[in-house]
């Protein structure tokens, strides 16, 4: 079974550091515009959360993408995006329920979290271990499943 | 099927393109109309190669040419370079101001104009977006027009009612020639003004109401595109958090 991304965020400091990990990565500079992770803080409550791609069984992006260039690696389960076949319409940065999926307009490419084909630099390099990248068990899937449970509310919500 | 590039024997799947061939071995066939969501056009003809099969040798389109036979393909002679200089050195008669003709020009090494051009042309007819435009089931531009005359256009220069204003032919257009405002409430794209949907806590435009239908539509998830990019992730934080401001 394909390994996934699973955030836990009491344990996220806030502090950035996988934004400038994955810009570094894909972009060469230290640049968390360009990040394809992204933290979310609360300060008056000391709560912080690393948003990024959920790697969705049903995704929204390869939907409505109108080429087809968005697929599932066979390797690493990510869902990835062919920058060829790209138009850049953006239509799948629009369509991510969790604003995963964004258009970088210095490379002219559409990102997104594509596991670092199987070795993602965030889970290496995060200092508090709040992101870790496992093997798809029942442990893992559960605290995924609470997490997309409460993802789920927040759509009902929006509407 | 084993066929020759360049003096280079390769290895390639019968019916493929000469110019898929090419690319895959690493072998660079120059191309304007050709992109690879949708293949080559066989429009701008920078891709003319030499096809030798027995005896006879005749020049293609390598975008549009299918490999059914064992050929040996030349992608640079002088024919070919006399060619694409020409193909060049026109439409940088056409497009003058565009920096993608200037500097395809300099590469090819064609003479400058000392004609009367026209200064605010940016367009080379390649056809990528009327391309774009096709496969985001929309179709609703084209080229009109014949001859000197040829442009890319709406139906009679109307707000198209296909248009969902997503900006696809203004990012696939190489010269920029495809102008896409926006201004506080509106985006202008081919005579056509669009409202846009503003993000519910932020205000920032998310998109047009067309671009929110058509993404529903083919998504088939019900999903509401009331927020931005950012707030959609920060939607999703606060609900993690439990933490409502």
């Amino acid at each position: 079974m394909d390994k996934i991304i699973v955030v836990q965020p009491e344990k996220c400091t806030g502090c950035h550091t996988c934004e400038l990990v994955c810009s570094f990565t894909h972009s060469d500079e230290f640049n968390p515009t360009r990040s394809r992770i992204s933290v979310i803080n609360f300060e008056k409550i000391g709560f912080a959360f690393p948003v990024l791609c959920q790697q969705c069984g049903e995704a929204a992006c390869m939907k409505v993408c109108p080429v087809g260039a968005i697929s599932r690696s066979a390797v690493t389960g990510a869902m990835e995006i062919n920058d060829g076949k790209c138009l850049r319409c953006q239509m799948c940065t629009i369509a991510c329920p969790f604003g995963a999926t964004l258009y970088d307009p210095v490379a002219n490419i559409v990102a997104k979290c594509d596991l670092c084909q199987g070795d993602p630099q965030c889970v290496k390099l995060c200092p508090s271990g709040a992101i870790s990248y496992q093997a798809a068990s029942v442990n893992s899937l559960s605290k995924r499943k609470a997490f997309a449970a409460r993802f789920t509310d927040v759509f009902e919500e929006v509407r | 099927m084993r066929i020759i590039i360049d003096e280079k024997p390769v290895e390639v799947e019968p019916g493929i393109t000469i110019l898929e061939a090419a690319r895959q071995n690493d072998i660079d066939i120059p191309t304007l109309c050709y992109h690879e969501a949708f293949g080559g056009q066989g429009m701008c003809r920078m891709c003319m190669v030499e096809v030798k099969n027995g005896a006879t040798s005749r020049l293609v389109a390598s975008c549009t040419y299918p490999i059914s036979e064992e050929i040996e393909v030349s992608t640079s002679t002088p024919a070919i370079a006399r060619i694409r200089r020409n193909i060049i050195g026109l439409l940088y008669r056409r497009a003058p101001n565009s920096e993608f003709m200037q500097l395809l020009r300099e590469q090819y090494k064609c003479p400058e104009v000392r004609l009367d051009v026209n200064q605010e042309e940016n367009c080379i007819l390649c056809r990528l977006c009327v391309k774009a435009c096709e496969e985001m089931g929309s179709s609703a531009i084209a080229a009109v027009f014949r001859g000197t005359d040829k442009r890319i256009g709406t139906p009679y220069d109307d707000a198209a009612t296909a248009c969902i204003g997503c900006g696809a032919c203004a990012q696939i257009c190489p010269t920029g020639a495809i102008a896409m405002t926006e201004s506080e409430d509106r985006r202008t794209i081919w005579n056509k003004d669009f409202a846009l949907v503003r993000c519910q806590r932020c205000g920032q435009p998310v998109g047009t109401p067309e671009q929110l239908e058509y993404i529903a539509s083919k998504s088939g998830l019900a999903l509401e595109f009331g927020l931005c990019q950012e707030c959609r992730r920060k939607q999703a934080a606060v609900k993690v958090s439990g933490y409502h401001r």
